[in-house]
């Protein structure tokens, strides 16, 4: 019946400590925080309830600031994604194209990818700077503030979007750069023969042949930016914590800020923040099954 | 009006460019553009346009010289190669691996440049014309379909490019599907096909849009052995069927003398001899071309050349007008026979039996130097590992050992 | 000083930030090119040849362009050349520009940042801000008042990216070799949940870890706790992050392209299979753990979430370099207001910056390799 097969003691001496570790940090917070998250009115530390039921949820769906981090976010996903592919495409097909300083260039692109978020960030809340930024003064705008007080709503989400293109462009024109490269060479020689334009070879053969990486790309942005926190904090310059990290009235609050901060929050913090995890995730599911589908009908071969 | 007229008309445009005389140009494009609507496509107008097809290529002098990127030395690929391939007719381009084969092929489908010399289409010469201007077909050693394409869109693809109307290009496809049988696979992505139903797309690719000349690049090397046999004699039929002046890239001799009417041998970017198989078999022009045709190889048999006569191991085989030299003596093995009188004596070293037919391993001086004969059973069956045995020879060939200079 | 003035000044500027590397960069590949004519003249070539080379491979670049178009072809060729070279360097602009920033604002003096305009070169260089952010100066409750921490925020940083990373490469490669080589029942199912933990978002874990850790008493060890309690906040850093299903994941893919023939070979030597794992399998796989090694220690070294959720802010010896420097900040910015201290922050950002650019530029052909077979980044 429990037939193991013959590497069965092998495979628990190699497995063995990293499931156990997994089992304690992976597999039962996903447990738990699903558990907890259908309990009503939880109290972690003493681990009592009101019994189970969906009033977590209720309470997060109903939080107007929930609604607000869950807008912020979606604004922030439907802006940055199509920017960041769209230019790494573009950037990725002209380094394909030069002989000259490509890994110059490469390289320079890459150094995002390589920085601390957070001191980047503070780079940033300098470089925009009310009084003293580099920003106002390169395109003489007098004291405009972008991410301090009197900011507007619009000014702070164009500073996060700058920085989030800023950010994230490295790793997709890399990725989509390797793509290119590894379109067989025959392709275009094929496509030559058959006496397709330029413009049409970009289209029908290159195009085509680098959508899984497109695809790829778009998918890990589209997660990145739903899961938005770290950056938006770092702008601001107050870290996390501390009152008003997402902007003057935390205009800029994003679904796991609003997570981390019911976490911080007296009373019963736990199964709200596990309910807006729990949507977190069904978001991320709902993505990535949209993934599976799209790449299945469109770009496999 | 056909669509193989219209490309002729684009070549003929190309090809003779008046200066200056663009409004001219632009009359015929308006006439191209006024004959469309007439136009009936049919299988039967696809059919004649078929029988255009075909041209007579002329290579004049041409040379292929790489530059290697690391070094930056220079690397003669084809050297002053001359050949004309007759209209109509199936040639194997045939030599060893790196012979600048598949070079010549890439300079004839204008994929590669060439450093010299002239390419002729029939009077045209195409040398500075691009690939998709010489109206070629080729089909590459991995077929090279488009992944994310159809069978159909990629049959279509090249007729997409040339802007053929939807309605005529579907039709064309599906004669050329159906003219290579894949009729029945339209729907499908090259990866849910075998590698002979890829091949037939790829021929069908190449010749949809009614290509002059079809090159093929090594179209069997990536078949196994069975479907090697039947895309053979498929590529036979489809050329016979369409009469275009085929072009096919091969290492394999075999392969090449079964279906080709002319064999062009190369090595080392040089041309060796151009003819029938069965001549180039029976006459090679040198010791090269000699060991690369037939199986098992020619056997070369070390002499020399004193006084007019023909020696090998000390003893006089053959009285010859030559000069004294050392020679290599080629005999085949089935021009061998066993012959108790025979000039040339050896012992038997190995015999391996192939039905009525037993091939003999012997040697002249040493186990070193063998040689092999093909010969019937019978004569032989008296005869054992050991013994010695007389061979006489229905033919020789006789070459210089060192140039490898075809001498009788 | 108008608009353009200024864009003029920064666009000079910013190419000079690039230089350096770009210097580096031609020389490197001018070397290159020499040393080839020179191995092509010493293999036999003549200069004859070696200009006929460059005449064949500028004809290949022009090959069927009509004569009497050639030039119009190759002013395309040119115009379309520098229009990708223009949006390219701008694009580096933009990418180099606030690295700028942070270099010159750190080498300012708070004066000239209070100035009227912000000057794009330093009137003066000063260490005014290095000085500044090293001198600590603490509160009488023994909390940090000014200055940031970088001896704690380091060590602490490299004690935990140290174990975090020893740990997972160990787990990783037992792992890897579990599930490419071993056979056993489950192997594939199991494989299939660990790939599917990585849908699952990063917050679902945290929360109850956040609860496991602390009621292990693992969490905010104060200035004063025992060794016993900042051990546990240690471990509460390390603990969790041991292992990865995404480099068991990618070194599982480099473990299977081993031919099996090797193992079997290695099987009828009587090679058992943890000693072909040390002798065969690791050493080939070598690049791919180093490239593991590599981004694990970078993600110790941003990694912010997690240990910020779990350190005291009040205790600076226990800060990782990224929430030590956002909260050591936040104190002197409380004390003397934002807008004084800003020279510092560029100073303190370069300094946290700069030992991944370092890393970096000497290990680059890794990590970028890493990040192209699908690294992600946080």
């Amino acid at each position: 019946m429990l037939e193991w097969k013959k590497d069965g003691w092998k495979a628990a001496i190699a497995l063995g400590p990293t499931l156990l570790i997994m089992a304690v940090f992976t597999f039962y917070p996903i447990v738990n925080t699903f558990i907890m998250a259908f309990r009503n009115n939880y109290k972690f530390l003493s681990g009592v309830d009101e019994g189970f039921g969906i009033q977590n949820f209720v309470t997060v769906l109903s939080d107007p600031r929930f609604l607000g981090a869950l807008k912020n976010t979606l604004l922030m996903v439907v802006v940055s994604v199509p920017i960041t592919v769209i230019l790494s495409i573009l950037i990725a097909v002209a380094l394909n194209s030069i002989e000259r300083l490509r890994g110059f260039f490469q390289t320079i692109f890459f150094l995002p990818y390589v920085t601390n978020t957070i001191a980047l960030g503070l780079v940033f809340n300098t470089v925009f700077h009310k009084d003293f930024g580099l920003f106002n003064s390169l395109f003489n705008l007098g004291a405009v503030d972008w991410l301090g007080a009197e900011t507007t709503y619009w000014r702070a989400f164009f500073v996060l979007m700058v920085y989030t293109v800023w950010n994230g462009l490295a790793f997709k024109i890399i990725v989509l750069l390797s793509g290119l490269q590894n379109i067989d060479k025959q392709y275009y020689q094929a496509a030559a023969i058959d006496g397709a334009s330029k413009w049409r070879i970009f289209r029908k053969i290159t195009i085509p042949l680098l959508s899984p990486m497109i695809l790829y790309t778009t998918i890990t942005s589209f997660i990145g930016a739903f899961k938005v926190y770290t950056s938006v904090i770092s702008l601001f310059g107050k870290g996390a914590g501390a009152s008003n990290s997402f902007g003057p009235d935390n205009m800029l609050i994003t679904v796991v800020g609003y997570i981390y901060n019911k976490l911080w929050e007296a009373g019963t913090p736990f199964g709200v923040a596990s309910a807006g995890s729990v949507i977190l995730f069904v978001i991320i599911l709902l993505i990535t099954l949209i993934q599976r589908r799209v790449s299945k009908s469109r770009v496999h071969y | 009006m056909g669509i193989f007229d219209k490309i002729k008309e684009k070549f003929k445009k190309k090809e003779k460019p008046q200066a200056g005389d663009s409004k001219e140009v632009k009359e015929k494009d308006l006439a191209l553009e006024s004959t469309k609507e007439e136009a009936v496509f049919d299988t039967e107008t696809i059919k004649k346009d078929m029988k255009n097809m075909g041209v007579e290529i002329r290579l004049e002098g041409l040379t292929k010289e790489f530059v290697e990127k690391k070094t930056n030395r220079i690397t003669v690929a084809v050297d002053n190669f001359d050949v004309t391939i007759p209209a109509g007719k199936l040639v194997g381009l045939l030599g060893p691996s790196g012979c600048g084969k598949s070079t010549t092929l890439y300079m004839i489908s204008g994929l590669h440049q060439p450093t010299a010399g002239r390419i002729y289409f029939g009077d045209d010469d195409v040398t500075n014309l691009p690939p998709e201007k010489r109206g070629i077909g080729l089909v590459f050693q991995n077929y090279s379909l488009y992944p994310h394409m159809t069978v159909k869109q990629n049959i279509m693809f090249p007729l997409e490019n040339m802007k053929v109307p939807k309605e005529e290009a579907e039709k064309r496809a599906q004669y050329m599907a159906e003219l290579v049988q894949i009729g029945d696979l339209m729907n499908r992505k090259p990866n849910q096909l075998s590698g002979g139903q890829q091949q037939r797309v790829a021929i069908a690719r190449a010749l949809v849009k009614m290509p002059r000349v079809l090159l093929l690049d090594e179209p069997l090397s990536n078949l196994d052995a069975r479907l090697r046999m039947q895309m053979r004699e498929e590529i036979r039929r489809i050329q016979r069927e369409t009469g275009i002046t085929t072009i096919f890239v091969t290492h394999d001799q075999e392969e090449a003398m079964s279906i080709s009417d002319e064999i062009v041998v190369m090595k080392d970017g040089v041309l060796h001899q151009k003819d029938k198989p069965q001549h180039v078999y029976n006459e090679p022009v040198d010791e090269f071309v000699a060991k690369f045709l037939g199986n098992p190889p020619i056997n070369i048999i070390e002499g020399k050349i004193e006084d007019g006569k023909l020696i090998v191991n000390g003893k006089v085989l053959e009285k010859v007008k030559l000069e004294d030299q050392p020679i290599h003596l080629g005999i085949r093995a089935e021009f061998f026979q066993v012959d108790p009188k025979g000039r040339l004596e050896a012992e038997i070293e190995f015999l391996e039996h192939i039905g009525r037919d037993t091939m003999v391993i012997a040697s002249i001086e040493d186990a070193s130097k063998t040689f092999k004969a093909l010969v019937s059973a019978q004569t032989i069956k008296d005869l054992e590992v050991g013994h010695k045995i007389r061979f006489n020879y229905s033919s020789y060939f006789v070459f210089n050992a060192e140039t490898g200079e075809r001498l009788i | 000083m108008g608009f353009k003035e200024i864009l003029l000044i920064l666009l000079g500027l910013a190419a000079l930030f690039g230089i350096g590397y770009l210097v580096v960069y031609l020389v490197g590949k001018y070397k290159e090119k020499k040393k080839a004519e020179q191995l092509a003249l010493e293999s036999g070539a003549n200069a004859a040849e070696l200009a006929r080379a460059k005449e064949i491979q500028r004809k290949e670049k022009e090959a069927y362009v009509p004569a009497d178009q050639l030039r119009a072809f190759r002013v395309k060729r040119t115009t379309l050349k520098v229009i990708t070279y223009i949006f390219l360097i701008l694009i580096a602009l933009f990418i180099l520009i606030p690295f700028y920033w942070m270099v010159i604002t750190s080498f300012k003096s708070a004066e000239e940042i209070a100035a009227t305009k912000p000057s794009l070169i330093p009137n003066k260089i000063t260490f005014e801000a290095y000085k500044n952010i090293f001198q600590l100066e603490l509160n009488p409750n023994g909390t940090l008042k000014r200055g940031v921490p970088f001896l704690y925020m380091f060590g602490n940083t490299i004690l935990v990216g140290f174990f975090t990373t020893v740990f997972t490469v160990i787990s990783v490669v037992f792992s890897a070799f579990a599930f490419s080589r071993l056979r056993f029942k489950g192997s594939d199912v199991l494989f299939t949940i660990l790939l599917s933990t990585m849908m699952v978002p990063g917050e679902v874990f945290i929360i109850t870890n956040y609860g496991t850790v602390s009621r292990l008493g693992w969490v905010g060890a104060r200035l004063n706790d025992d060794t016993v309690k900042i051990i546990g906040n240690y471990l509460a850093m390390i603990l969790p992050f041991i292992g990865s299903v995404f480099y068991t994941f990618y070194l599982r893919q480099t473990f299977k392209q081993v031919s099996d023939e090797l193992y079997y070979a290695a099987k009828v030597d009587g090679v058992g299979d943890f000693k072909y794992l040390f002798k065969i399998m690791i050493p080939i796989a070598k690049p791919t753990i180093i490239t593991i090694t590599i981004l694990s220690l970078m993600g110790s070294w941003n990694a912010y979430i997690w240990p910020n959720l779990v350190t005291d802010f009040q205790n600076y010896k226990m800060w990782l370099v990224s929430n030590g420097l956002s909260n050591a900040f936040r104190s002197t910015i409380e004390l003397t207001g934002p807008g004084n201290v800003l020279n510092q922050q560029m100073a303190g950002s370069l300094i946290v910056t700069l030992p991944l650019l370092i890393v970096f530029f000497t290990l680059k052909k890794y990590i970028m390799r890493g990040v192209v077979r699908g690294g992600t980044k946080g």
